[in-house]
């Protein structure tokens, strides 16, 4: 328990963290956004309408910095993000509407790329010395490969050549999004590229991390163990797997972070209607406080990912769950 | 482990022979380019010939040009910012695995907090808030993403420097009574090459990444050619689609095969920290003499038959 | 210690359960490979209790992981035989079944394993899977071998055999790290009695472990094996351990076994120097103290030919021809014991250290002094 509770604490002082280089980071940068947004409109708009702007920002002048920083925090906790400037609508609300595409899409993939990586690269740590080594530096090579890159390769491939899969969005557009059989089919159609793309640009850390592991655990007397018990070769790998699993596990929370900062790009490419996307639309826009309320959101996104996989850790590992010895 | 060697495995000599060509390429790209990257001076979308070898772009610029030029910022930004963080994560590490107590405890949360926020959105606020001259800057974008990549860096060095610690040879410089700061740069840090090595390998693969991603989305000068930047205007004018693929899959190819060597050279590393995940050097020739199985199979210990009626005395079998 | 099997040497002589003949296994392959173990030639009494004694690196352990197949790469068996007799459980008259270990495939050694052949580490911590519960260790080799029975029969043996080694069924609910190292060991001995084994096979099981557990844990092995009837080869670095549970004993040093014969000649009367030299390296069973002496020099380096008996480097008594001859392991005299020395070709010349008289044939407990051959009040 004392393991979680450790994990839960490093996770609040990373949100404080972030919340925090949100909170500096427009005020210290030399490209102020409310300066550039000024800027921009100088000569058509009022000094009260200047203050206004610098007050939706939480950036008036009349309030020293420690001031400013307690009424972001108040507004946080409202639930206000401030207003997108170039959609005009509140940015939680813009948010709640992307943020499910992004982590049903970085769900789904996340977890059949460990599943299928974590279980292939048992079979490689296993069978080490055999053909399958040939899998090595070609799952080495996917994943050199930038995701927005591979996206566009198996998007052109696979979508606009040979016509196998649909190309962009999340969904048929003569469907009406609703809890019915229609569209559900249309989401999983729409979302086979995507989520191979994502797949096969992580499955190779997985993999190799595993394989690396099975190898380290096959030296392990309880593997030899297993087959002196003249189990069958199948539970014999089941038992090294088992244990090797576990630092696949203890790294999904570190590696959650990389593989969404990856699949966000996947979304631009398949112009899927996720966060990813209206990140890198509020870049261009120079939309400020949509991008911050998006860093926000992915990294708390990201921490409430990280606990849950301290969780699974902490279930399949029994030793941390021991408070003291027999 | 005075002399570092590394196993001379086939992976480990194509992982440097790739990284070793885009060295070169470099150094020497700007040089071997036939036309401006940038000069707007031929017929527009014209396909792969003997003059243009990847085609021209739709403002009439030389693909080709534009891949040999953006080699060079491409690297040099991975480059500064791979050394520029394994040095932080160096610090970091070592420090907090020496010197331990409420140091490793600050140090370790501040790494353990870089790495749980996801570094490319906090890499594309930070860089939607540079000025277009640092945007333009190699070494301020590489600093930034050395700020983003260095954590991982930090906990490895982190683990090892704790367990060197407690071997007998540190132990050693203690009790002689050589300082702290002898012991960590004269007995730590040359026994932390291997890691250090690995470390900077994945920090390079990681800031090419970044950097790529980031002039992808436009985060970067574009007057500075880069493999990002071609991809971002290929992409922004469509070439994907368009099957214009010989713009846009280049640089996607030369990153990957750039990646791909980094972690080629890292198996060597891993297999120089792990001895148990070297390959048993077996040659097919002996394997074949002695009737032994291609592959050692737990449990099914091989028996050579060739090698059944030696003499007592002979200590090695004699492989006929 | 109770003993409720009556020695008859003569009679057990060929009812064998496991029989290696120069047997040789190599580290390592061809230009590279490194000698481990040289053309042994031992058996197994049914029944009985046969002690392999040696310096770690003399071979011991990979003689026998190479004869049960579980010897790891880059291990290699060069050359010999090893053949395991059981009685086949499923042939319905009982009859005795013998398996060639070296040509078996794959199957039929895994049917032999742990049901004719198990096995206990020195280290239990490593053994037991860190992340399954007990129980599970028990559940999965009586469903591997044992298809017939239900779980619930499967929970009933587990308790049986926990009871056997004196643990409560509440255990089979724990982890490894839960338990010590004592409990932890009696665990792995229930396990390897699971399925009423021919043969066991103790790889320095107590090593690990404090005296006064290590002494408990004797005891019981004795009476679970004077229970059962289990076959067992002992392996050890602890010759005095040896005295108590075996019946016979192997010296081996440097790959080769240098003196065999029954527990207690061996220890009142050793025939070989190597073996007086590790008798006089451990402390005494019980009795006066005495000094302990080491034997001067450290073993062979194997990676290196050697030439002539390879303790002959560190033989007080080494006479020429053991630089350039290799002793054969020999039988020395009517009692059936044999040694690997050249000092017995000539009885005149073998020092009055080796030459000591044997004690008066009775069983054990009852041991004498290897030093000053005076037999020791119990």
């Amino acid at each position: 328990m004392r393991m979680l509770a450790r994990r839960l604490s490093l996770y609040v002082v990373t949100a404080w963290v972030a919340i925090t280089v949100n909170f500096l980071l427009p005020r210290l940068m030399p490209g102020n956004p409310v300066q550039t947004l000024i800027g921009k409109m100088t000569g058509q708009i009022t000094p009260q309408q200047v203050q206004a702007i610098r007050l939706a920002f939480g950036m008036d002048l009349n309030q020293n910095l420690w001031d400013q920083y307690m009424g972001y925090w108040h507004q946080l906790l409202l639930g206000n993000l401030g207003v997108s400037i170039t959609l005009s609508t509140p940015v939680a609300t813009v948010l709640a509407s992307a943020v499910p595409w992004t982590v049903g899409l970085i769900g789904v993939s996340t977890i059949l790329s460990f599943i299928i990586g974590t279980f292939a690269g048992a079979l490689l740590g296993w069978f080490r010395g055999s053909r399958l080594d040939s899998i090595i530096p070609v799952a080495t090579f996917f994943q050199a490969v930038p995701y927005f890159f591979l996206g566009t390769v198996v998007l052109l491939v696979f979508g606009s050549n040979l016509h196998w899969f649909p190309v962009l969005g999340a969904y048929s557009p003569s469907v009406t999004p609703g809890m019915h059989w229609d569209f559900v089919l249309s989401l999983i159609r729409y979302g086979q590229l995507p989520v191979i793309t994502i797949v096969l640009s992580s499955i190779a850390g997985w993999m190799l991390g595993m394989r690396n592991m099975m190898i380290t655990m096959i030296a392990e007397d309880f593997v030899l163990m297993a087959v002196a018990k003249g189990l069958p070769r199948r539970k014999v790998i089941m038992h090294a797997a088992r244990n090797a699993v576990l630092p696949s596990v203890a790294n999904l929370s570190l590696a959650i972070g990389l593989v969404v900062s990856g699949a966000l790009l996947v979304e631009l490419v398949f112009n899927y209607p996720g966060v990813g996307n209206l990140l890198l639309q509020a870049v261009q826009n120079e939309d400020y406080p949509l991008i911050q309320g998006i860093f926000l959101i992915i990294t708390m996104t990201v921490l409430g990912a990280n606990l849950l996989a301290d969780v699974l850790y902490f279930i399949l590992d029994p030793r941390t769950r021991t408070e003291a010895a027999v | 482990m005075s002399a570092v060697r590394l196993p001379r495995s086939p992976k480990v000599l194509v992982g440097a022979g790739i990284v070793g060509f885009f060295v070169i390429l470099t150094v020497v790209g700007p040089w071997l380019a036939p036309d401006n990257p940038s000069a707007t001076i031929f017929p527009p979308n014209l396909t792969p010939s003997a003059s243009h070898w990847l085609g021209t772009t739709t403002l009439g610029q030389d693909i080709f040009s534009q891949l040999l030029v953006g080699a060079r910022a491409t690297m040099v930004v991975a480059l500064v910012a791979g050394v520029v963080a394994t040095i932080f994560s160096m610090t970091v590490g070592v420090a907090a695995g020496y010197l331990g107590g409420k140091t490793d405890d600050g140090l370790s949360l501040l790494s353990n907090v870089f790495l749980a926020i996801p570094g490319l959105p906090l890499l594309i606020v930070i860089d939607s808030y540079l000025p277009a001259g640092g945007r333009s800057n190699a070494f301020a974008i590489g600093l930034i993403i050395s700020l983003t990549g260095w954590a991982w860096g930090a906990r490895v060095l982190r683990a090892q420097t704790m367990s060197l610690r407690n071997r007998d040879f540190v132990e050693a410089a203690r009790i002689i009574g050589e300082s702290r700061r002898r012991i960590m740069l004269f007995e730590i840090a040359p026994n932390l090459l291997p890691v250090l090595a690995s470390s900077l390998l994945f920090t390079i693969l990681y800031s090419i990444g970044a950097y790529v991603t980031l002039a992808y989305v436009g985060l970067t000068s574009t007057a500075v050619w880069n493999w990002g930047t071609m991809m971002f205007w290929a992409q922004a004018n469509n070439a994907p689609l368009a099957n214009e693929w010989y713009w846009f899959v280049p640089p996607g190819i030369c990153i990957a095969l750039i990646g791909t060597g980094l972690a080629l050279m890292n198996f060597g590393i891993d297999e120089f920290i792990n001895p148990r995940l070297r390959a048993a050097g077996l040659s097919s020739k002996v394997r074949r003499a002695s009737g032994l199985p291609r592959r050692p199979r737990l449990g099914y210990t091989p028996v050579a038959r060739s090698a059944l009626r030696t003499s007592p005395t002979t200590t090695k079998i004699g492989v006929r | 210690m109770e003993e409720t099997i009556t020695p008859d040497a003569i009679n057990a002589e060929n009812d064998t359960v496991l029989d290696i003949e120069n047997f040789s296994v190599d580290y390592g392959w061809g230009e590279n490979a490194v000698r481990a173990v040289n053309n042994v030639t031992l058996s197994v009494r049914r029944s009985r209790v046969l002690g392999v004694a040696g310096e770690s690196g003399s071979g011991k352990s990979t003689l026998v992981y190479a004869v049960t197949r579980l010897l790891r790469s880059p291990g290699v068996i060069a050359g010999g035989n090893a053949r395991l007799t059981f009685d086949d459980p499923s042939a319905s008259d009982s009859k005795r079944r013998t398996v060639d270990l070296m040509a078996a495939t794959s199957r039929e050694l895994r049917s032999i394993r742990w049901s004719q052949l198990s096995i206990v580490l020195q280290s239990a911590l490593n053994a037991l899977n860190p992340v399954l519960r007990i129980g599970h260790e028990f559940d999965e080799v009586l469903k591997a071998h044992r298809s017939g029975m239900n779980k619930a029969q499967r929970r009933e043996r587990a308790t049986e055999l926990l009871g056997m080694v004196g643990l409560n069924d509440d255990r089979l609910a724990r982890f490894p790290h839960e338990l010590s190292g004592g409990q932890r060991q009696r665990i792995m001995i229930a396990l390897a009695l699971a399925l009423d084994p021919q043969l066991v096979i103790m790889d320095e099981p107590t090593t690990a472990l404090d005296v006064v557990t290590q002494r408990e844990i004797i005891n019981e092995l004795a009476q679970l094996r004077a229970r059962f009837g289990f076959s067992m080869i002992f392996i050890t670095h602890d010759l005095s351990l040896l005295v108590e549970l075996a019946d016979d004993i192997a010296v081996m040093y440097a790959g080769n076994v240098v003196e065999w014969a029954p527990a207690t000649d061996l220890y009142t009367a050793p025939r070989h120097p190597y073996t007086l030299g590790l008798l006089n390296s451990s402390p005494p069973l019980s009795g006066e103290r005495r000094e302990l002496v080491g034997i001067a020099g450290s073993p062979p380096d194997l990676s290196q030919p050697l030439s002539g008996c390879s303790f002959h480097a560190r033989c007080p008594y080494a006479l020429e021809r053991c630089a350039t001859d290799v002793p054969e392991l020999r039988v020395l005299d009517q009692t059936g014991r044999k040694v690997a020395c050249w000092l017995h070709d000539t009885p005149a010349m073998v020092p009055a250290p080796l030459r000591r008289e044997l004690a008066t044939a009775q069983p054990h407990p009852q041991v004498s002094d290897p030093v000053t051959g005076e037999e020791v009040a119990q």
